[in-house]
């Protein structure tokens, strides 16, 4: 009768419950407890009730989420990554001169003459078109100074917005820039300079705030 | 290089952003006299020593094969723990490809002594640790999307299609609430709740991924179903 009174607490039920998943043998006086108590069996029923669809809704998710194609997929993934491995890396040569395309000695000197004379000729027109675009440019400064200004208004209203890149190369890249950032910010005389960093605004505060 | 070695190497990292992954709760080597030997050995565990001994002997091609089949058994609990850690099912995908071929290539330094399971669910989860840290510094730096807001309309689009707008609704909820609640937990809480209530293993397997003891790995499981109810229990 002694037993009836002391009801099982919520850790002697949660300990039933996980025996029980695990498929071990139950405490036999907690077993039997529950077998003669309506109130502890109704409180292990609860928490098992509640246990169970905690589980139920994950795997539910989970399972909607990967379909038997995407597992299917994600094999053939693993599949296509494994072919890589042990295998030595190739390396690509580089490209050298094409075999047999050798111009004959006489021929070669007239047009190495040729290529000097097209590259000269080539500098001198480019100098002189910089010259003249300099000049032009340089007299056309003060009448672009408003339309720049305007613009550079218009500008000032596009928020710069920093992304994430996709490659795996570009994510290594962004968490080895984000850990020296950190460790900046741990240096002694970096954080004398945090109280200022505080009064500034931060994009992240602004997104957080949408 | 061994992949499974990384004792307390979280824990020399913990605090210092505020996540509580960061906790040293895998990669422990086990606690000294429980060694982690099973009576038998497992066929999943079979198979392993059978696929270290062909890339051994430089059989790589015959050993991709057969590694197909240890895929196929462990596939559906790693995505189903690895979304549960990361909740954004692009990162559980490449989660659970990084563990796989991860495994493949340092299957010369798998041992007997430890079942295939054990081995591979340390190696899942520090992958998934380590992607949670990596996350969790790139939002504190960048300005980010909705990550998850495709996933949700895909679990949405998938419901039973007699299922209401409403029900369809409370559903997603229910799911954003326990997500959350779960997210809420202690960093040893979660992954000892995870590995039992998503993975399948019993105290005794938590204990050997962890190198907890099995009394702290059963305290941690109840605290954190105590918490969970706490959170969720007027909701479900």
């Amino acid at each position: 009768m002694t037993t009836r009174k002391l009801h099982l607490d919520e850790e002697r039920l949660f300990e039933c419950y996980v025996a029980t998943r695990s498929g071990d043998v139950l405490d036999p006086p907690a077993a039997e407890h529950l077998a003669d108590c309506p109130a502890c069996a109704a409180q292990y029923a609860e928490l098992s009730g509640f246990m169970e669809q905690v589980r139920t809704e994950g795997d539910a998710e989970v399972d909607a989420l990967f379909t038997a194609e995407r597992l299917r997929a994600q094999q053939q993934q693993i599949g296509k990554r494994l072919e890589h491995v042990g295998r030595a890396a190739r390396v690509i040569s580089f490209p050298g001169p094409a075999n047999g395309t050798e111009i004959p000695s006489g021929q070669s000197r007239f047009a190495v003459k040729w290529l000097a004379a097209a590259a000269a000729a080539g500098l001198f027109l480019g100098a002189a078109l910089g010259a003249s675009y300099e000049w032009e440019s340089h007299a056309r400064a003060v009448g672009h100074i408003a339309a720049v200004s305007t613009s550079a208004k218009r500008a000032t209203h596009l928020t710069p917005v920093a992304t994430r890149g996709s490659s795996p190369a570009a994510v290594a890249d962004d968490d080895a820039f984000l850990s020296d950032l950190e460790a900046a910010l741990e240096r002694p005389r970096t954080r004398e300079l945090l109280p200022f960093d505080q009064l500034t605004p931060h994009v992240r505060d602004i997104s957080t705030q949408r | 290089m061994s992949v499974d070695l990384r004792p307390f190497e979280n824990g020399a990292r913990a605090g210092h952003d505020g996540d509580t992954d960061a906790s040293p709760v895998v990669g422990r080597a086990p606690a000294r006299g429980r060694r982690a030997t099973p009576a038998q050995v497992s066929d999943d565990s079979r198979l392993a020593i059978e696929i270290r001994g062909l890339v051994e002997r430089g059989e790589l091609e015959d050993a991709r094969d057969r590694f197909g089949a240890l895929v196929a058994v462990h596939q559906r609990r790693a995505v189903r723990i690895a979304y549960q850690y990361l909740r954004d099912a692009s990162d559980a995908d490449e989660a659970v490809q990084d563990a796989f071929v991860k495994v493949f290539s340092h299957i010369t330094s798998y041992r007997e002594e430890w079942p295939f399971e054990v081995w591979f669910t340390r190696i899942l989860i520090n992958g998934c640790l380590d992607r949670r840290k990596a996350r969790h510094r790139r939002d504190r730096w960048f300005v980010h999307g909705e990550i998850g807001s495709a996933d949700e309309a895909r679990v949405s689009r998938s419901g039973s299609p007699d299922s209401s707008p409403e029900g369809r609704l409370l559903a997603r909820e229910r799911r954003s609430r326990l997500a959350g609640a779960i997210d809420r937990l202690d960093g040893r809480q979660r992954t000892v709740f995870m590995l039992c209530h998503y993975g399948d293993c019993t105290p005794r397997e938590v204990s050997v991924i962890t190198g907890l003891k099995e009394s702290t790995v059963r305290v941690h499981l109840f605290r954190a179903a105590r918490k969970l109810r706490a959170l969720l229990g007027s909701h479900t």
